[in-house]
């Protein structure tokens, strides 16, 4: 054997490992070739004679098994990290090329099985080969960037089916290699054996299996806070960054850049603490959409305050869009700061909207004129409700009132 | 206090952020509206220096951030708990003004409950901040429309809870929860003791006696925060 002293490795010699470019099968012979300093064309002639004489073959699988594919080899999945743990147990080949060759190994086994045109050596070899290539693809599968396939998001039916497969191949090898020479009654019977030690290895197997399961669990959920901070950064990205981005730019025009900055502010503000609370649904997130929009319409900013909480309803509706009147009457007439107060209680609704600028003269306003009349005035009467407006010094204050309707009983 | 024939010494202001150019801003904006009647005196870009510089300048006001890096983690209420007990240069009890640009429920209740008498935000003006430093170092109460906001849902107030009697804890008084529901509106001390045909003093009572409220109320809404943030 002129090869043996391969598998104990001398310590000088390059560490072997398979490489990824001058491969025919797995890169036994060309890693063997750089390991051993000889021209790769002897040793794949000397591994073809020693593989038609038998023993080859099952150094070259335990070979491919126990050595690991070369640093810089392309990484199973690029999201996935070659880890230290899969560098040891190495030897990732592609799942697919190494299900195909298990398979043609079984394949052939069967064949020589049941033709017995072959001598008792081979006949006994092939099904052992199929049989060590499959569990080769167990050991495989069981390294953590493997098992992430097997586990993880693209799981499903591809690792069923190797699963399914791999079985299959045991059992088919295993029968063969046992009722060689029998009867076909007699191999019905070591069917059934064969089927029984599956069992046991099912079982056997089955612990670790969990282990493996819940091992993923915890990889999953670090996933999920990995995840999420790529997710925090991408929102950063196209809002803070970009605001920030547009603020340089446009640094000569002082009521731009604090528009810019407003409306980015309250951006992050709903995003860190707003949670996701529908418009449609919640009164608070109804009317930070409308002043969102006035603000950013008008780059007057708006303070608001809301205390309390009231289903959305037609009513409801009919008091934002009010407000939205009253508040764009405020920001366009009035002058900062603007500020919103609703307080939403179990006796109604009250809003209150109030600007600093010269004063609304409600007398002064033509009879006919929709904006404030009919916008805002006759929206609320419509709902049950009232609107009022009074001055101050200075500025104006719209006072919006939606009782809760006696007849509805809701609190 | 403007009666007074002898002029009232500056405030001594010692200013705590963490970011060089927010305190930068502050301090031009600051000398620029109230030269004379404000003194900066230092200022602190994290917890432990803000502690040492508080005890060195025993200034009148800390305008202090609510986060800040060092301590044990909780930004303000670190120096908060870092500076009990300390005196001023004229005697008095050091006074605290939280600023942030933080609306979070949590981090107001939590710079109050530690004894800051006072929260705004950041996007305060200039000239509104000089009048709350000053207020805050008479010993008054600053509340800003948010805080005033969020006062009345802590206590209830806007689901329609009002004490009986004063002195309750749990609850805000009609008169307080007026008077917050104005400030809540954007209305200032001025406009507010107008409303009510009450005077500024009136109102600053009925401010202070909602932070002490706040403070000291056990009431679950406030608890439940204070418990998250190791207050209580």
């Amino acid at each position: 054997m002129p090869y043996a002293p391969a598998l104990s490795v001398a310590p000088a010699r390059p560490r072997m490992s398979r490489p990824e470019q001058q491969r025919w099968i797995a890169g036994v012979c060309a890693g063997l070739a750089e390991h051993l300093g000889l021209p790769l064309p002897w040793v794949r002639a000397g591994m073809v004679l020693l593989a038609i004489s038998g023993p080859g073959l099952i150094g070259y699988v335990l070979l491919w098994a126990l050595t690991p594919q070369q640093e810089g080899a392309e990484p199973i999945d690029p999201a996935l990290p070659e880890t230290a743990e899969t560098a040891r147990l190495g030897s990732h080949l592609s799942t697919r090329s190494l299900i195909g060759i298990g398979l043609a190994v079984a394949a052939l086994g069967i064949l020589f099985g049941l033709t017995k045109s072959i001598g008792p050596r081979l006949g006994l070899l092939l099904p052992v080969l199929a049989i060590g290539v499959v569990l080769v693809l167990g050991l495989t599968s069981a390294d953590a960037a493997q098992r992430d396939r097997w586990l993880g998001r693209r799981s499903g039916w591809p690792s069923l089916a190797r699963l399914a497969a791999g079985a299959l191949a045991v059992a088919i090898g295993a029968i063969v290699l046992l009722s060689r020479g029998e009867s076909v009654g007699a191999a019905s019977d070591i069917a059934v054996a064969t089927l029984v030690v599956l069992l046991g290895l099912l079982l056997l197997v089955t612990p670790l299996a969990v282990r493996l399961w819940s091992d993923h669990g915890a990889a999953q959920s670090a996933r999920a806070r990995a995840d999420e901070r790529a997710d925090i950064a991408a929102h950063l990205h196209d809002s803070v960054l970009q605001t920030l981005a547009l603020i340089q730019r446009q640094a000569g025009d002082p009521a731009r850049v604090a528009t810019l900055a407003r409306v980015q502010e309250r951006e992050l503000r709903s995003y860190l603490y707003g949670g996701d609370v529908d418009a449609e649904t919640s009164l608070e997130a109804a009317i930070g959409a409308v002043t969102d929009e006035l603000e950013m319409a008008h780059g007057i900013p708006i303070d608001v305050v809301v205390t309390g909480e009231a289903e959305m309803d037609e009513r409801v509706h009919a008091l934002v869009r009010a407000l939205r009147e009253a508040l764009t009457n405020a920001v366009r007439h009035g002058a900062t700061p603007v500020a919103l107060y609703v307080e939403a209680g179990p006796a109604g609704i009250e809003a209150f909207v109030r600007d600093h600028g010269a004063g609304l003269d409600l007398e002064a306003i033509p009879e006919d004129r929709l904006g404030v009349r009919e916008s805002i005035m006759g929206r609320m009467s419509r709902a049950g409700g009232s609107a009022t407006v009074r001055r101050l010094d200075p500025g104006t204050e719209w006072t919006l009132n939606l009782p809760t309707p006696t007849t509805g009983g809701k609190a | 206090m403007t009666t007074n024939p002898t002029p009232t010494p500056p405030v001594r202001v010692v200013i705590v952020d963490d970011h060089k150019m927010f305190r930068t801003g502050v301090k031009a904006e600051l000398t620029e509206v109230a030269r004379g009647r404000l003194d900066i005196v230092g200022e602190a870009p994290d917890v432990d220096a803000a502690i040492k510089i508080v005890k060195a300048t025993q200034p009148d006001v800390v305008l202090l951030d609510v986060h800040l890096p060092g301590g044990n983690g909780r930004g303000g209420v670190d120096v908060l708990h870092g500076c009990v007990a300390q005196e001023s240069l004229a005697g008095q009890p050091i006074r605290f003004l939280a600023l942030s640009v933080s609306d979070a429920a949590d981090d107001v209740i939590a710079v109050i409950r530690a004894g800051a008498r006072g929260y705004v935000t950041k996007s305060i003006t200039g000239t509104d901040l000089a009048t709350a430093i000053r207020r805050v170092a008479d010993g008054d109460a600053v509340f800003s429309p948010r805080l005033a906001g969020f006062v009345l849902d802590a206590f209830g107030a806007s689901a329609g809870e009002i004490a009986e009697v004063d002195e309750e804890l749990d609850r805000l008084s009609q008169r307080e929860r007026e008077v917050m529901r104005l400030i809540a509106r954007g209305y200032q001390y001025k406009e507010v003791a107008k409303e009510l045909f009450i005077s500024i003093k009136t109102v600053e009572t009925h401010v202070s006696s909602v932070l002490r409220k706040l403070q000291l109320s056990s009431r679950h809404e406030l608890t439940t925060w204070a418990m998250g943030r190791k207050l209580v």
